[in-house]
């Protein structure tokens, strides 16, 4: 059994919908009203274009390469990052009209855009259709360089306010919830771009416009609708038109709608009483700054692995300064260490009289787990390390501090890896190496070894005291055999020498110590 | 009722007497400090405390092109496997296979590179004022370190709890040095020689050299004219004679 009427919790419900068509060209900085025919494609064809590419002749769909030919325009690769992020942006600056926003983003279409639930702050803007003129006059002045087109709708749901915004009804505080799905009634099936197949199918059957199915489902019920498409359009359609299904008390099974949360971050300013000319007065506000900064996070238990300093003076020059940590931090201290090593090396570049702190990548506080240690004292050490670490690597780059591991390979050179210290040495030694006689001390690339006509030199005379040890393989990269030899220098200096069997010259690799 | 006055000034005396940076006079009672075995006997028996120091600078000078680092350290590297050895500025790459075969935990070692005088003398003091280094190996960068620089390693050095070892040319041998213990080191034919010739707490340093034995498997085929100097211990023989080796360069 099917019922026409809702709960009245639903009938409260007031979405507005925010549709941008040209957010893909937005996205990549495009202008949109050039005179240029300008096309953004992606895997399946064109996906958008511009007015002069359409009359040009251009149509969605097609081939980049066909529309290149015809007339000329230039291929721009659709990024559909940079338009999930405009759309995080927008949806932040729309946080000030609603708190309830959810984004849209249509697989199937170039169509994205904002759903603001605007039910509960009617009141604050004096009806929907003053709420719309604000919005309307909102984007005009966010995108007043380059022209963005929004159109809007109005109705009792998402989807039905999202269909609404093909068809341009004024948004006005009269209609009400059966007047929209009046207006529903009037569009034509291809409108559920999100269906595509249910629509070819319905279309096949003979059904033109929206109010067809409306009918077929006051006749008989939305159950044939749901044994044929599936449960998912069924759900679509008794949204779109309002429809109960079988539930006695719908708003129990209703989702509520989730308050939109924007980013916060952290944004710290000092301004000095005089201008400051030396490093070491920055040292106090920036101790200061990043001690606030460190309630901040603790308050809401976030960590973070990134800082910027920003340095101003009285004529708006700006200069930052990038911190980074190499793990997340919610104390102060190593920031600040960090910080003044930065400094260490520079001379300020003007007066300083605005120092900002400002950290916006935050993360949450990780809980971390330990290995069991019943040595509590080599626990703290390995802990506090982790700060000289940080500093060395701050100071040196993070290629300078490094760890040794073993790995499996023919060349000695292939068998010693350096790794990061967040890293795991490998240690297991196979037995031939083992046995074998190693250097301490391994050259970077083997050096050539004089040959003289009483035997071999490289800072001092060498003899031959321990070898041959046959080194051969790697014939799938860069085939190598060599025959290895302690030497015995004149200063008593042991070399790990080898005879290149292919280059036919005698090598040293490394050096006992 | 009257209490007795106990007697300040012997207790403090006794205290004073404890600490290590007071000097006194030709007296060679030295306080007790804490060392880490050196791995060898005869040396242990030559360094003031029976050891290496803990928390001092110790200065090996050594041929630039000779390398006798690993050999001296590495028992006293393997003593106590709690913390990080850290190899600040090495000569060349630490080959892994080498010190997994002497036992070496490659998980206690790190390697900083610090070329620049300036960034070597910061991550110097850094390392030795982590608690978390049981050793900091450094080697001079390529310009020479003042007196002052290295008093400020031996400043940072106070501060830690592990052995702080700086290697250098033997060219600086003769030039003065804040470092508590200072030696130098020569390869022998079948032994490493190690001089100490500067010992805070002791003011004749130099009494003749320490010859620390090789592995046997260094010892290898002596050329012919060495022979003569091995005295009865027969030298091991290679698997294949080197002298074919020899050949084949003069090919």
């Amino acid at each position: 059994m099917t019922k026409s009427t809702s709960s009245p919790q639903a009938a409260r419900r007031l979405w507005l919908a925010l549709r941008l068509p040209d957010l893909p060209a937005h996205a990549l900085n495009l202008a949109i009203d050039s005179p240029e025919p300008l096309v953004v494609n992606d895997k399946r064809g064109l996906y958008w274009m511009n007015s002069a590419a359409a009359v040009a002749g251009l149509q969605l769909d097609m081939n980049p390469t066909t529309a290149q030919l015809l007339t000329g325009c230039v291929l721009h690769e659709r990024d559909n990052n940079k338009e999930q992020m405009c759309l995080a942006q927008l949806a932040e600056s729309m946080y000030q009209f609603s708190p309830y926003i959810e984004t849209y983003c249509s697989k199937h279409e170039p169509q994205s855009g904002l759903l603001l639930e605007i039910a509960s702050c009617l009141r604050l803007f004096g009806g929907a259709q003053a709420l719309s003129n604000k919005i309307e006059q909102f984007f005009t002045q966010l995108f007043t360089q380059r022209k963005m087109t929004l159109a809007m709708g109005l109705a009792h749901s998402q989807a039905a306010a999202w269909l609404l915004s093909f068809v341009h009804y004024p948004i006005d505080d009269t209609s009400d919830r059966a007047d929209f799905i009046e207006r529903l009634k009037r569009l034509p099936i291809d409108f559920l771009h999100d269906f595509p197949k249910q629509v070819d199918a319905l279309e096949k059957t003979g059904f033109v416009t929206l109010g067809d199915i409306a009918r077929h489902i006051e006749v008989q019920s939305i159950s044939s609708f749901k044994k044929r498409f599936g449960q998912t359009f069924a759900d679509y359609l008794c949204d779109l038109f309002g429809i109960d299904q079988d539930f006695q008390q719908r708003s129990l099974f209703e989702k509520p709608v989730t308050h939109f949360k924007p980013k916060e971050f952290f944004t710290g300013q000092l301004q000095f009483d005089y201008p400051l000319h030396q490093i070491d007065q920055l040292q106090q506000p920036m101790e200061s700054l990043l001690q606030q900064l460190a309630g901040y996070l603790q308050s809401r238990q976030l960590q973070t692995q990134h800082i910027e300093w920003a340095l101003s003076d009285i004529y708006r020059n700006q200069n930052t300064l990038q911190i980074y940590a190499d793990s997340p931090q919610s104390q102060w201290q190593l920031l600040f260490d960090l910080s003044l090593i930065q400094l260490e090396n520079r001379d300020l570049p003007f007066e300083v009289d605005t120092l900002t702190l400002s950290c916006r990548d935050s993360l949450p506080l990780q809980g971390r787990t330990h290995a069991l240690d019943f040595e509590p004292g080599r626990k703290i050490n390995r802990q506090s390390f982790s700060i000289t670490a940080a500093k060395l690597k701050a100071r040196l780059g993070d290629a300078s501090v490094y760890k040794l591991s073993y790995q499996d390979g023919y060349l000695p050179r292939d068998t010693n890896q350096k790794i990061s210290l967040t890293q795991t040495c490998q240690q297991a030694l196979p037995d031939i190496h083992q046995r074998a006689q190693r250097p301490a001390w391994l050259l970077d690339e083997p050096v050539i070894i004089e040959v003289r006509r009483q035997g071999l030199y490289w800072r001092g005379r060498i003899t031959l005291i321990a070898g041959p040890e046959r080194i051969q393989g790697n014939w799938w990269r860069e085939p190598s055999a060599r025959d290895y030899f302690i030497g015995l220098r004149q200063d008593q200096q042991r070399l790990w020498l080898f005879w290149d069997l292919h280059k036919q010259q005698w090598f040293v690799q490394g050096i006992f110590s | 009722m009257k209490l007795i006055p106990t007697d300040p000034n012997a207790t403090s005396l006794e205290q004073l007497l404890c600490r290590g940076d007071i000097w006194r006079g030709q007296s060679h009672q030295t306080p007790l400090r804490l060392v880490v075995n050196s791995g060898y006997a005869q040396l242990n028996d030559r360094l003031v405390g029976g050891g290496w120091p803990v928390a001092s600078l110790i200065e090996v000078c050594q041929r630039a092109t000779s390398h006798a680092e690993w050999q001296l350290l590495m028992p006293a590297l393997l003593a106590n496997q709690r913390g990080l050895v850290v190899l600040l500025n090495p000569p060349a790459n630490p080959f892994a296979q080498a010190l997994l075969k002497a036992g070496m935990d490659l998980e206690r070692l790190l390697i900083v590179e610090a070329k620049d005088k300036a960034d070597f003398l910061s991550s110097f003091i850094e390392l030795a004022r982590s608690d978390a280094c049981d050793a900091v190996m450094a080697w001079q960068p390529h310009q020479a370190l003042s007196y002052t620089e290295l008093r400020k390693c031996a400043l940072a050095a106070t501060e830690g709890q592990g052995i702080y070892v700086l290697f250098r040319p033997d060219a600086v041998r003769d030039q003065s040095s804040p470092a508590v213990v200072r030696l130098s080191l020569q390869w022998q034919l079948e032994q490493l020689s190690v001089s100490i010739f500067k010992q805070k707490g002791e003011l004749v340093a130099d009494k003749g050299a320490i010859d620390l034995p090789l592995p046997a498997a260094w010892k290898g085929l002596l050329p012919h004219q060495q022979l003569d100097q091995q005295g009865k211990s027969k030298p091991r023989i290679a698997s294949v004679t080197p002298i074919h080796g020899g050949r084949r360069g003069r090919r």
